[in-house]
């Protein structure tokens, strides 16, 4: 009885500890995650790039754990939330200063000033300084942007060309690109063929039309707006934009797209389209052969501002709490490669990403001619602001109100007002509670 | 004595021994099941945005849910929408299904086991294959409808796409698995002794007389089961709407499970999230200890006495 006993105990202990880390020749695990997962096009080259930085240790030893995209998001939030994040780690930038008040990251800053390693020391000038911006927190950095993304308008040459139109006729004002975007279409008994231009499709946001003419949805203070008539008129110019078809053709027309997996804009459906860099790939990838361009997004007639919806991943080093002093500076020295110009270079090669590294960038570009034009677009990208009260302001807080108004189910004005009225019900609750 | 002694011994042996065994689901029921269930009550008293440490807020959760959140109410009430329709159709589509398929025709097996499969197949597949079919310009159900709709001279129902008809399109297609409890009817139906249908011929009884003195009465049990299971389930009706409409349009799908489902991953609101959580238990408690005191009065279980 005492051996069953003994036994079981013993096995239990074996498994507990199993899971233990440690590396094999002593030296310090780092983990790191990335979205690089086993099986994806980017996952050799990651593996390069982590083993290239292992090599080069007698001390630490980087362990990668890849995730896809769509599942890396909550694996993160769970092993934030538990104290169980991996040592470094990618998150949205927008929101770094949530968690750096949360006191779940190392203060990048202070790991500055204290590094006199001389190796990899990150430069400061070569980030964005409107990125460095959304991982300061109380005047110190709390991460560092990894990647920087855009929107620009993409423009199918071929069907330009088709129209006796060029480069040089790209629509620059909304005024224009609706002519241009009408001379596009091309309808066939009810059915829309070709779409010139609509937007809604695509990365086009209401928000970032909102910006090119100086508004937002929220104040400095945070209190929603979107009230003025201002809003009203934007959202009138995009629900008026493709009044030749009713909402249910646009709607069946982009669900259609969406349900043969096809990007709109990269099987000659459309026109042009408000993309983000990610379709640059999109477009490589599905092996489309035909000519195209971006140009910066059409901005208001008046006064318009050239801006546009940019963000990116920040890496993040995690303070579970418990690390060991060896962990942090091992963690720190893998941080500081990730950002160093030749890794940050490598990994835009990898991932076909726009990195942060703005030297790194001018490199990557220098072959890639749309890549160039989207490399401009960044310096004018702005990210969204984080809203503590509605963290997805932009997203489920505010899309049952904009499709309402797009069907016609709302005016812009009942729209506005609805929306704004649930964003005060969500500040005046999430208020009684913090 | 020494001898009782011994057996007391082995007694406990034996015990400890169940215990070992047992541990694996011990351990299960404890910390996976119980511990999570209690922290989340301890949690839906807290302010707790899953980064930072939980503080105590007493009952503000639930008075901010009932008294200022206006989609607490509206999805609350599509959950009790759906679940007011959905399962009373389904317990029907169930039973037509099995009253169908009680019969001795040649291939019945195959025909079972078609209605049944959709109950094989994932929820995702599924839905995206429903997406496709309830699609209002090119989807296969409009087409089929098309002369209906020149009959009588109307626009083509938008099903999923449009607010007024998105919650009954999303029912409709859970029919489609209605297979799942025809298995149940089925098997009880095989218990019904040949000796009541003999009688029944014997006495000049048709179809109907049968199916509606015999074989429903007789069949209660497993009708209750599926209501209740129903009732249990359908206030966690999440995946569909998830992928098929996103809650919308204009938060007609927007379940109460898929609300808190976003008051935790969107809004990091995990405080919130299980005093919704606790809120729907408690409901589907009282709703369910309501229908189990029907059990007495509509479930036939057999004669007394």
């Amino acid at each position: 009885m005492k051996k069953l006993v003994l036994m079981f105990v013993l096995s239990f202990s074996v498994l507990a500890f199993a899971s233990c880390g440690g590396t094999d020749d002593g030296k310090t695990e780092i983990v790191f995650w990335h979205m690089s997962p086993v099986g994806s096009e980017s996952y050799s080259g990651m593996k390069t790039i982590i083993n290239d930085f292992n090599d080069s240790q007698e001390l630490y030893k980087v362990k990668g754990v890849g995730f896809s995209f769509w599942d890396y998001w909550d694996k993160a939030n769970v092993a934030i939330a538990s104290r169980d994040a991996p040592n470094i780690g990618l998150s949205t930038i927008d929101d770094v200063v949530s968690r750096a008040q949360s006191g779940v990251l190392y203060n990048i800053s202070e790991l500055m000033e204290v590094d006199t390693s001389g190796e990899n020391i990150i430069d400061l000038t070569e980030f964005r300084q409107s990125q460095m911006d959304f991982s300061t927190y109380e005047g110190d950095l709390f991460a560092m942007p990894f990647t920087a993304t855009t929107r620009a308008l993409y423009v199918n040459l071929d069907v330009f060309a088709e129209l006796g139109l060029d480069e040089s006729d790209i629509p620059t004002t909304w005024s224009e690109l609706e002519t241009i975007a009408k001379m596009i279409d091309v309808e066939d008994d009810g059915d829309i063929q070709r779409l010139g231009f609509d937007p809604t499709y695509g990365d086009a946001t209401y928000h970032g039309w909102l910006w090119q003419t100086g508004l937002d949805f929220f104040d400095e203070d945070l209190n929603p707006t979107l009230n003025t008539q201002g809003h009203i008129d934007v959202l009138n110019w995009i629900v008026d934009f493709n009044t030749d078809f009713t909402r249910s053709q646009l709607t069946s027309f982009g669900e259609a797209n969406q349900l043969l997996g096809l990007n709109p804009f990269a099987a000659e459906r459309v026109g042009m389209i408000v993309g983000n860099d990610g379709l640059y790939q999109t477009i490589i990838n599905s092996g489309a052969d035909f000519n195209y361009t971006v140009a910066p997004i059409p901005v208001p007639d008046d006064d318009g501002i050239r801006v546009s919806w940019g963000s990116g991943f920040s890496l993040e080093m995690y303070d579970n709490g418990n690390d060991s002093e060896a962990e942090k500076a091992g963690s720190y020295a893998f941080y500081k490669y990730l950002l160093s110009e030749d890794v940050q270079l490598q990994l835009g090669e990898v991932n076909g990403w726009i990195m942060a590294h703005e030297s790194a960038m001018d490199t990557y570009v220098v072959d890639r001619p749309i890549m160039q034009k989207l490399l401009i677009e960044v310096d004018y990208a702005i990210d969204k602001v984080y809203v503590p009260y509605a963290p997805s302001w932009h997203g489920n807080d505010w899309q049952p109100y904009y499709t309402q108004i797009l069907d016609g189910d709302l005016t812009p004005e009942q729209g506005l007002l609805q929306a704004r009225n649930n964003y005060i019900q969500k500040q005046e609750n999430f208020d009684s509670v913090n | 004595m020494a001898e009782k002694k011994s057996i007391n011994k082995l007694k406990k042996q034996e015990n400890l021994i169940g215990y070992i065994f047992a541990s694996p689901w011990l351990i299960g029921i404890i910390f996976l099941g119980g511990f999570p269930i209690l922290a989340s009550l301890y949690i839906s008293f807290t302010n707790y945005d899953m980064v930072s440490a939980p503080t105590w807020i007493g009952l503000k959760n639930y008075t901010i849910l009932f008294t200022n959140d206006s989609i607490f109410w509206k999805s609350l009430w599509n959950t009790f929408y759906h679940v007011m329709i959905a399962i009373p159709l389904g317990l029907l589509v169930g039973i037509i299904l099995a009253l169908l398929l009680n019969n001795k025709v040649k291939g019945m097996g195959v025909y079972r086991t078609l209605f049944y499969l959709p109950n094989v197949v994932s929820i995702v597949a599924m839905t995206l294959l429903w997406m496709w079919l309830f699609q209002p310009s090119f989807g296969i159900i409009n087409e089929i409808l098309d002369p209906i709709y020149k009959l009588f001279d109307m626009e083509p129902l938008r099903w999923y796409q449009a607010a007024s008809s998105a919650k009954m399109t999303l029912i409709l297609m859970g029919l489609w698995s209605a297979g799942g409890s025809m298995v149940i009817y089925l098997a009880q139906m095989q218990d019904i002794p040949a000796i009541l249908y003999e009688s029944a011929d014997i006495d000049g009884a048709n179809w109907f007389q049968k199916t509606f003195k015999i074989t429903l009465p007789l069949m209660t049990p497993s009708i209750f089961f599926n209501f209740i299971m129903g009732i249990i389930g359908g206030f966690q009706v999440f995946t569909i709407a998830y992928i098929m409409t996103g809650g919308g349009p204009a938060r007609s799908t927007y379940y109460y499970a898929y609300y808190l489902f976003d008051k935790m991953m969107t809004d990091n609101a995990m405080g919130m999230a299980s005093a919704m959580a606790w809120i729907l238990l408690v409901l589907v408690l009282i709703i369910t200890a309501f229908a189990l005191r029907l059990n007495k009065r509509v479930v036939y279980l057999g004669e007394e006495g």
